[in-house]
């Protein structure tokens, strides 16, 4: 560790990082014995001709079409060659060009005088899947150090805990989606939260504001859900349904928010730490003013993230909506609704658990902190 | 009533509760950001080039999110400058990987939701879902910045005198304090808008390959990473420019005390 500091370290870390990449980016390129599905290598591109389309709401978009020539990288087929043809649009929604170097899935035809005919599949996407990982784990390890890689390894724990979970749900029908992501909501605060501030009294308090808060919320967006018989809310415009929306909305709610007010609770309960152990003589009703004005000041900024985070994602379908002659009510209605009442909730939890925090920290807080 | 605007005012009268003035400037933050997200939307479907209508929205958002929460002038403005570049570095990352991966549009899994619609709309889907990656990171740039810049104006305000040097570690110190929790903020926020996609993977029983070429998952996942990306870089470039903002206030007093000589 002592090494890293010195600026030759830092140099070597700096260039083992990007060789990593290097090799990672090359590798991915060269996968396809990997794969079950064939995998076709682009060498050559005619383009065809273009067709002008408009729709009937007067979008014009152009189609061409487009021959590709190539080579299989794989399984029985390996080594032979192949042309297919593939449209794509202008705008690209649902199709795309493919260039020469592409790599691509096919489907393969085989008929019977060993004459192969194959159509376009989909995108061969691990490359810059890979890349931008190896971008996340070495920028983080690189500025972050030790900090980075208990970072890293939260979120790879939690991301395991969130597969098992979800495998739990499928063998379940997802008839105890509730209660499956709402104990593992538990799990993954007190694991998380083990890993950044390590088993102490914070974390516990730190635990018990995060459980509390978002529980509160759920509550609170329960029984408003009641009074207003969930009217504007649109069950049907959540994408990728394949069980009940409900208990699945209130399930991915939960999630959502639960790592929010973490963040806030021990952003609020480590800086009161923080103060006591500098002021030991503060009462408790001045730590928890001082909770209050600094979860005061967080608050906004988080309930942004959320909120950016629910509703940006809805972006090219609620255009698409308006491109299709949709109202602006009607757009919002099927596409953002259910976004919104997503922020809403989770906001609910993040101020909520202002109080809630300090409260907690003033009153359990050791009487004197150990430094 | 309708369950919106009951839980909008549910958390405007939370946050008065709680914040007082500044809970009241947060909420109507929050509605601005809103009618500025939908705005752009507007704008791209009436043919105005996304991604400048996306570095536009961003820059506003970003100042309404940093000026309108209680801060000092300095770490608000610095919060603002760095969050301004990180955003034209995250812009010069997106664009270019998100013409490698080519995950713009929809998948296979939306062509339930796309049934009756034209898809044929003569927008560069791309740039849309280029817009929609950079407006999901705006949030957490925004708290990234403001936190290292109120946690370093904290540590200048109790130790003036602190060489620029050791401000720089004490940045990526401050850095190292928020990392593991605003992964986390991303993590959960970004899973819980997408379980049902999971869910759906594994009920159609997808093969891991699959899973990991599908258009909408690594259009998802690439939405965390470049989110991870720009928190990790805003550590870094907010302190850098705090050190530039105090360099040149305590330049100012030196020539004010050699000019009162």
């Amino acid at each position: 560790m002592q090494f890293l500091k010195t600026n030759r370290g830092r140099v070597l870390a700096w260039l083992v990082t990007l060789l990593i990449g290097g090799l990672l980016v090359w590798g991915t390129q060269h996968d396809a014995a990997l794969y079950r599905d064939p995998i076709m290598r682009v060498t050559q591109v005619t383009t065809g001709p273009s067709s002008k389309e408009t729709d009937d709401f007067h979008n014009t978009d152009v189609q061409t079409k487009q021959t590709l020539h190539g080579q299989i990288l794989n399984g029985q087929y390996r080594g032979r060659h192949l042309t297919i043809t593939n449209t794509y649009s202008r705008s690209g929604a649902m199709d795309q060009r493919y260039r020469v170097g592409s790599q691509l899935f096919v489907v393969v035809h085989d008929h019977q005088d060993d004459h192969l005919t194959a159509s376009a599949k989909d995108l061969k996407r691990d490359t810059p899947l890979v890349f931008m990982i190896w971008l996340v784990v070495g920028l983080l390890l690189l500025i972050m150090q030790f900090s980075g890689f208990m970072a890293f390894l939260s979120v790879a724990a939690n991301g395991v805990l969130f597969l098992i979970a979800i495998l739990l749900n499928g063998s379940t029908q997802g008839a105890q989606v509730l209660w499956i992501f709402g104990s593992l909501a538990v799990v993954f605060a007190a694991l998380t939260l083990w890993l950044v501030l390590g088993a102490n009294r914070q974390m516990l308090i730190t635990l018990a504001t995060t459980l509390g808060g978002t529980a509160v919320a759920i509550v609170v967006g329960l029984i408003v859900f009641h009074f207003t018989h969930e009217r504007g809310m649109y069950y049907e415009s959540m994408q990728y349904v394949t069980q009940l929306p409900r208990p699945l909305f209130l399930a991915e709610t939960l999630l959502g928010s639960l790592g929010a007010v973490m963040d806030e609770s021990t952003d609020i309960i480590s800086s009161l730490f923080a103060l006591k152990r500098e002021r030991p003589e503060l009462s408790a009703a001045q730590v928890f003013k001082s909770g209050r004005q600094i979860g005061s000041t967080i608050m906004g900024p988080l309930i942004n993230v959320l909120f950016f985070i629910f509703v940006a994602d809805t972006f090219p379908m609620a255009m698409l909506y308006l491109k299709n002659g949709n109202s602006w009510g009607y757009t919002f209605s099927m596409n953002m609704s259910m976004g919104v009442v997503q922020s809403l909730i989770s906001g609910i939890g993040i101020v909520l658990a202002v109080p809630l925090a300090s409260f907690l920290a003033s009153r359990f807080m050791e009487k004197k902190v150990r430094a | 009533m309708s369950t919106i605007t009951v839980l909008g005012l549910v958390l405007l009268v939370l946050m008065v509760l709680v914040g007082g003035k500044a809970g009241a400037q947060s909420f109507l933050a929050l509605l601005l950001n809103f009618g500025l997200l939908f705005l752009a939307i507007v704008l791209v479907a009436f043919q105005f080039p996304p991604l400048i209508v996306t570095l536009v929205v961003g820059l506003l958002v970003l100042a309404l999110t940093i000026f309108m929460s209680s801060g000092d002038d300095l770490s608000s403005t610095v919060a603002f400058i760095a969050s301004a570049v990180v955003l034209v570095v995250l812009v010069l990352l997106i664009v270019p990987v998100e013409h490698w991966a080519l995950v713009q549009g929809f998948g296979p899994e939306d062509s339930e939701d796309l049934e009756g619609l034209s898809v044929l709309v003569g927008v560069k889907f791309v740039q849309v879902t280029t817009a929609t990656a950079i407006l999901s990171t705006l949030g957490a740039i925004a708290e990234a910045a403001m936190a290292i810049a109120a946690g370093l104006s904290e540590i200048l305000e109790q130790h003036p005198q602190v060489p620029l040097r050791s401000l720089l570690g004490d940045g990526i110190a401050v850095g190292k304090q928020i990392i593991g929790t605003t992964f986390n903020t991303l993590f959960f926020g970004f899973f819980g808008g997408f379980l049902a996609l999971f869910i759906w993977f594994t009920g159609v029983h997808y093969s891991v390959g699959e899973i990991l070429n599908d258009k909408i998952f690594v259009s998802e996942i690439l939405m965390i990473l470049f989110a991870m990306v720009s928190v990790i870089l805003t550590v870094p470039i907010t302190t850098w420019v705090m050190t530039r903002a105090v360099a040149g206030q305590r330049k100012r007093a030196a020539k004010r005390i050699s000019a009162d000589k």
